[in-house]
């Protein structure tokens, strides 16, 4: 297909402009963004299956929750019941809550023994699962800007950006596409080889990054999109009144309809979905409210993992539900193909592992992105540009430094509970610690040392993932993790090939290094010389 | 296709185009969705229609961006924008005076 030459070129720089100066969040963005696919997972691996009690009978449940309500109060603010096997029957917030990010969360464990007499236990609670979800979505960017998250709106511009960059990359291709898409040449030097691999990942996962560029700009902007809307509709409400409000009476406690009455409600309401879990909140206020979670796995769920019907935990009235009966809202099933597209939660676990892989194969494409730019402004000569020095360093810091921050987190996670320390502010402690020291390193040492160093670093601790499982299995004193849950074996199966790969990876950068094009930034050569990123006495 | 002359060329204009873009894009979606909140299926009362109104305000502008810079000049992109401007929101107001 022939496109003018200026358009070309004009698309060229657009693309190579949005995608440098977006890129490297959106690397962090996508692939915290595969790990939180399985973000339940990672939860229970890291929880002590110790501190699950054991299920109940599911005619025990009103016994369970009738005895809990009349021992705590903290219960009868909020109170979860699960469903699910390896959890316990019913649990609740001794401190903090279920709403947005709290390090101090102390759950309540609570079951019933054979002779139907209440058991608890009192445990924190692991944020693991949801800090990796936080680092997704702001690419560890902490801070506030008013109510919203700093890090979500930087990312909603990013994700602005790289709509641009999907536009303008298939645009600025569309001469060569054809002809080139399936060709990978692996024999036209290391750039071309980069080029033909990030062509052709971007334009087969072109789908997939469309509605997640979209999603992620509605996501950080839809409170000042829908004040705008607000013009338009006028004196209409943008949202209709809640109907359960006008409803002001105060139910008593042991009045709360037996949970087979709630699962009668869930066959109602969303045939072929199996009801996870039930959280009453405010049950002794004029507003009390039962969110019910419910799952399936041939659908689009509005939410990550589940859909949600709210209401009123007495009357039954529904709130809020975001299953509605084909045919009858089809603006609620395409407003929800959107969400469900970006979370990937329509096709079970099978789904997760594409959506996992695709999310991965997109922070391949910020990273390469970033790789195209340095080979582009290669010197024929030892002696590099200041920029590319900086943007090399910058871009091994923040991606590998980014991945090898989670990796040690994740191998600290079993020994912050054998310590006793408090888990999830280490959780932060380690993250932001290797992530800045990997800065430092990255720009003191270059980029070339640092990416083989980095890459072994990332290697050593997905390893120590899997022996720290092995090793604490093993020892009796550290016993908390002498059973587990083989379900959760899954994330050191990961962490095991991660180690390969990144191990595999840091040998062939290092023999390129030592064996490759002497006239460039990875170049290490006979000189193992540190060459800072950063030195001014250069720049001169 | 003949050889362009240098004023035929897009020119960069970065900067004006963006601005142009960010703002009139958006004010054009805006335009878009307001016809189609009130005339499209279901009228403006559709439960969950505004869920869907605010996603495609944002990919009317997302796709106002990159090819804001098909303009030959930023005076250029600004000219046409004005007018889609205009013809959307004239479309809207004239429905909601007449229809």
């Amino acid at each position: 297909m022939k496109v003018r030459s200026d358009i070309l070129r004009t698309y060229q720089t657009l693309h190579t402009w949005t995608g440098i100066c977006a890129g490297l969040v959106l690397f962090i963005g996508f692939y915290a963004g595969s790990l939180t696919m399985f973000k339940p997972a990672i939860e229970a691996w890291a929880t002590p299956p110790t501190h699950q009690l054991t299920q109940i009978e599911p005619q025990r449940y009103d016994a369970l929750i009738q005895q809990a309500y009349a021992y705590s109060d903290k219960a009868k603010r909020s109170l979860t019941v699960n469903f699910e096997q390896d959890q316990s029957p019913i649990t609740w917030y001794e401190q903090g809550g279920s709403r947005g990010i709290n390090l101090g969360n102390t759950l309540t464990h609570a079951t019933l023994d054979k002779n139907d007499q209440l058991q608890l236990q009192t445990t924190p609670r692991s944020e693991l699962g949801t800090l990796i979800d936080q680092l997704h979505r702001t690419a560890g960017i902490a801070g506030k800007l008013g109510d919203e998250d700093l890090g979500v709106q930087i990312l909603g511009i990013a994700a602005a950006l790289y709509f641009i960059a999907i536009v303008s990359g298939v645009i600025f291709l569309l001469p060569t596409l054809v002809k080139t898409l399936f060709a990978l040449r692996t024999n036209k030097g290391a750039s071309r080889f980069w080029l033909d691999s990030h062509n052709l990942v971007g334009v087969l996962s072109l789908p997939f990054h469309f509605i997640i560029a979209w999603s992620v700009v509605i996501f950080a902007f839809h409170h000042p999109l829908y004040d705008g809307l607000q013009a338009i509709y006028g004196d209409k409400p943008l949202f209709a009144e809640d109907p359960a409000e006008s409803n002001k009476q105060i139910y008593n406690i042991e009045q709360l309809p037996s949970i087979d009455t709630y699962r009668e409600k869930v066959a109602e309401l969303a045939p072929g979905y199996q009801l996870k879990s039930i959280e009453f909140s405010r049950l002794t206020s004029d507003a009390p409210t039962a969110a019910l979670e419910v799952v399936t796995d041939n659908q689009l769920m509005r939410g990550g993992f589940s859909d949600f019907i709210y209401i009123h935990a007495f009357t039954m009235d529904i709130a809020y539900t975001s299953i509605m009966p084909p045919g009858e809202n089809s603006y609620n099933t395409i407003v929800k193909s959107f969400f469900a597209l970006h979370f990937g939660n329509y096709a079970g676990n099978t789904g997760r592992w594409i959506y996992f892989l695709l999310g991965l194969m997109g922070a391949f494409l910020f990273y390469t992105g970033n790789l195209l730019w340095l080979e582009k402004r290669r010197q024929k000569s030892p002696q590099q540009t200041r920029s590319s020095k900086f943007m090399a360093a910058l871009t091994v810091a923040v991606c590998l430094g980014s991945i090898a921050g989670v990796a040690i987190t994740l191998f600290a996670n079993k020994w912050l509970y054998i310590m006793g320390t408090s888990i999830n502010h280490g959780y932060l402690w380690c993250y932001y610690l290797v992530f800045f020291a990997t800065i430092i390193y990255s720009f003191s040492r270059g980029a070339a040392i640092a990416a083989i160093h980095l890459q072994q670093l990332i290697s050593f601790a997905c390893a120590g993932i899997v022996m720290t499982t092995v090793v604490t299995a093993l020892v009796p004193q550290w016993h908390i993790w002498s059973t587990f849950d083989t379900s959760t074996l899954i994330v050191d199966f990961v962490a095991v090939v991660f180690a390969i790969i990144f191990y595999v990876a840091a040998q062939k950068t290092k023999h390129r290094a030592l064996n490759g094009e002497e006239n460039s930034v990875w170049y290490i050569g006979k000189t193992p010389v540190a060459q800072p990123a950063l030195n001014l006495a250069e720049s001169k | 296709m003949s050889r362009l002359t240098a004023e035929q060329k897009i020119q960069p204009h970065w900067w004006r185009k963006t601005l142009i873009g960010v703002v009139l894009g958006l004010s054009f979606a805006y335009s878009i969705i307001a016809i189609f909140a009130w005339y499209g299926p279901g009228g403006i009362d559709a439960p969950v229609k505004v869920q869907l109104n605010m996603w495609l305000v944002g990919l009317i502008w997302l796709l106002c961006l990159p090819f804001v810079y098909l303009f030959k000049t930023a005076g250029q992109a600004f000219k046409y924008l004005l007018i889609a401007n205009m013809v959307g929101y004239a479309v809207f107001f004239a429905l909601r005076t007449w229809a």
